[in-house]
């Protein structure tokens, strides 16, 4: 596997852990584990970070004119790259909601 | 003996092309395995029955669920450097590994 392929698959999979490191976040949360939550939370970031560059680096290309074209794949990444940055924004308002809650248990 | 290996993500469809690598790996290795991919959302109907399910990056979040409606069945997440590389024969090689085969 190589070129365009390739780098679907980096940006999914950097991208898709950013995801599920984001909703970790919010199931630690739900547990009042709120240190472990801003790991995960950074984590996740470094994470989508590096799927942000995989995909910055392929509209450098297009933008010089020796993009490789539009497949299916590259869309998917397209949206899980999309889904993960939706999560981020929920999952901090959680992470704020249920510090919250627990300051009213008190 | 046939090993039964599941893969699960969001849509099945990264997982879908994960597999052709690992049947190319395990046809290498002589490794007798039927491995498929599904979504999550069917994963107590197909799951079941694995030795193994393995979860893409994006829906590791989900393990402990899965675990509770596939009983008995080992359920692991892919490394995500491993997946992200599509790289067949060193996921085959850790199913293999946490099988015991």
């Amino acid at each position: 596997m190589e070129g365009l392929e390739l780098t679907a698959f980096q940006i999914i999979s950097a991208v898709g852990t950013a995801r599920s490191c984001y909703i970790e976040a919010i199931q630690m949360a739900k547990k009042h584990e709120f240190e472990k939550a801003e790991k995960s939370i950074a984590e996740g970031d470094e994470m989508f970070n590096e799927g942000h560059a995989a995909h910055l680096g392929l509209l450098q290309k297009e933008a010089e004119g020796t993009g490789q074209g539009i497949n299916l794949l590259i869309l998917h990444a397209e949206d899980q790259l999309m889904s993960a940055e939706g999560f981020k924004i929920i999952a901090l308002e959680f992470i704020d909601v249920y510090k919250k809650f627990k300051a009213m248990e008190k | 003996m046939m090993r039964k290996i599941v893969l699960l993500c969001a849509s099945g469809m990264s997982t879908s092309m994960l597999v052709k690598k690992m049947e190319e790996a395990a046809a290498v290795m002589n490794y007798e395995c039927n491995i498929s991919a599904f979504p999550t959302s069917e994963a107590s109907k197909r799951g079941a029955d694995a030795d193994i399910i393995l979860l893409g990056p994006q829906v590791r979040f989900d393990l402990n669920k899965i675990k509770k409606q596939c009983p008995g069945v080992i359920v692991e997440a892919i490394d995500m450097r491993m997946y992200g590389r599509m790289d067949g024969t060193g996921v085959v090689e850790f199913a293999k590994a946490k099988l015991g085969d």
